[in-house]
């Protein structure tokens, strides 16, 4: 069966390496938010976690050393591979309205409601053809890129805060605390859905799959980025 | 579990306004040139004809309040409610956002400009653990500051309290209540110094609306992807499966998606 390649080796550690990053520091940023009014699981999680590392001192120390790990994971996939980082990009934020609408629609409610709802709502449970990524990965794809972003530059005025800013520019500080939690929070929301898509849904097998391989089998092409499987087997045929 | 409250039983009647205790508090806790942990504030005398113009002082410092909205302004619980009564901060988890500051409606609280971070009385807790009492009380010539854990009814603090209770008055901003852990024997003046507490707008903004929305957005995520699971165990399989394998309409390339040219074709080894 003939494979369809869809990461590089870089791509393939950089999600990887993102998502450990991930893991960590929501584990450890869930445990350094303690405020009666927030708490998001409780008030015993963030005494745990901070009784294991020795102090809220040390938690907030390793958030900080695996962010700024994190961050120059970022930059030094991008110095390696600048043209797949474009390329993610641009696949990502290029949605198409007519065709990705009703997709992400469609396969909300086919995998929530079923096919019977999406018929009684008088909509086809034919889902239109997608390109390199479904509505849905761009959908989170834009999620996690400008909500990485958002984490990253609230992250740092953080980080610097005790080192550079000074009494009157804590305003920034205090908005970058609340902006961080936003961001992580609907990134995470996210997150969740990916999960399930990618490594639960026996849909998405062979697409989780090529997250260790990097290449797809041409069944799973065609029928999951129809629009990209015909614009890899066009250029194919041009180069033989 | 609240084991003791500490807290400062003051005679302000007694204080000459020597600020000794001032003093030795900046020499024990190293506060930059401007800041301080503790305060004398002065009443203004009445100069009007006929009255008898006088002044009184009256010490001060942060109130180990019993309901601290400094607690409630900081995000990481590096302002904590000891079980000692005593409101502390870590300093190695505070990062400076300066929440805090505006929360205290005794201004008890600054930004250290050499640390970076929130800033305030702690009462001494290296001096205690060497068995002293804090700076400012052992200091004070007149003894008008009297420090000790209230819950114990042999200290110092609970028995003057205990003497005084009919008539010990607190300094207490109407708006922001904190049920102060400061006690002042007989009358004490001034007493409209306070200010509202002030909750950063940030922080409001976190705790009002972030939050919600934030755990909204989870649980429904978590919903959504529960409902997928048990549709995918009952049915056996994803049901949207089949139709996701569209037999839509052959739509041809050469539309809006740009090619991606990190994305090269292989042919299968096998």
């Amino acid at each position: 069966m003939r494979m369809y390649k869809r990461h590089d080796r870089s791509d393939i550690f950089i999600h990887w390496f993102n998502a450990v990053c991930w893991f960590l520091l929501l584990v450890t940023g869930v445990g350094l938010i303690h405020n009666p009014a927030l708490n998001p699981f409780g008030d015993a999680f963030p005494q745990v976690l901070r009784g294991m590392v020795g102090g809220g001192g040390n938690l907030l120390l390793v958030h900080e050393i695996i962010g700024v790990a994190w961050i120059f994971g970022f930059v030094g996939y991008i110095l390696v591979n600048p043209r797949g980082a474009a390329c993610f990009l641009r696949e990502v934020f290029a949605v198409s309205p007519d065709r990705d609408m009703p997709w992400m629609f469609r396969k909300l409610v086919l995998m929530t409601l079923g096919e019977k709802a999406l018929k009684a709502m008088g909509q086809p449970s034919a889902l239109l053809p997608q390109g390199y990524y479904n509505m849905g990965q761009k959908g989170f794809g834009q999620v996690s890129v400008i909500g990485g972003i958002v984490i990253a530059v609230t992250g740092v005025i953080m980080l610097l805060s005790d080192v550079y800013f000074t009494a009157d520019a804590t305003v920034a500080v205090s908005w970058a605390v609340t902006l961080h939690y936003l961001a992580v929070g609907v990134v995470f929301a996210g997150l969740l859905v990916h999960i399930y898509m990618a490594a639960i849904s026996p849909d998405e097998r062979p697409g989780f799959r090529s997250m260790f391989t990097g290449s797809v089998p041409e069944e799973y092409a065609k029928h999951h980025h129809r629009l990209w499987y015909e614009r890899e087997k066009a250029r194919a045929a041009d180069g033989e | 579990m609240r084991k003791a409250q500490y807290a400062m039983v003051i005679d302000s009647a007694k204080c000459i306004d020597c600020k000794a205790c001032v003093v030795s508090c900046k020499v024990a806790n190293g506060t930059p040139e401007g800041f301080s942990r503790n305060w004398i504030k002065a009443s203004e005398p009445d100069f009007a004809a006929g009255a008898k113009p006088r002044t009184h002082f009256q010490p001060g410092a942060c109130m180990h309040c019993e309901a601290p909205i400094c607690v409630d302004a900081c995000p990481t619980g590096a302002t904590y409610k000891n079980a000692d009564g005593i409101v502390m901060i870590d300093e190695t988890l505070c990062i400076g956002c300066g929440n805090c500051i505006p929360a205290c409606p005794y201004g008890a609280r600054f930004r250290n400009p050499q640390k970076r971070t929130a800033d305030k009385c702690n009462y001494c807790p290296e001096r205690r653990a060497a068995g002293l009492l804090p700076a400012c009380v052992d200091t004070c010539p007149t003894k008008a500051r009297v420090f000790g854990d209230i819950m114990n009814p042999e200290s110092d603090a609970a028995r003057l309290l205990e003497q005084h209770k009919d008539h010990v008055v607190q300094v207490i901003n109407q708006k922001s209540n904190t049920a102060p852990h400061m006690y002042y024997l007989a009358s004490t003046a001034p007493v409209d110094w306070t200010h509202e507490a002030v909750m950063p707008a940030s922080m409001a903004t976190m705790t009002g609306v972030v939050d919600p929305v934030v755990k909204t957005l989870v649980g429904l995520s978590g919903l959504g992807v529960l409902v997928m699971l048990g549709r995918q165990l009952l049915s056996g399989h994803d049901s949207s499966h089949d139709s996701s394998h569209d037999s839509g309409p052959d739509v041809h390339t050469g539309s809006d998606v740009q090619a991606g040219q990190a994305h090269k074709q292989q042919t299968d080894k096998e």
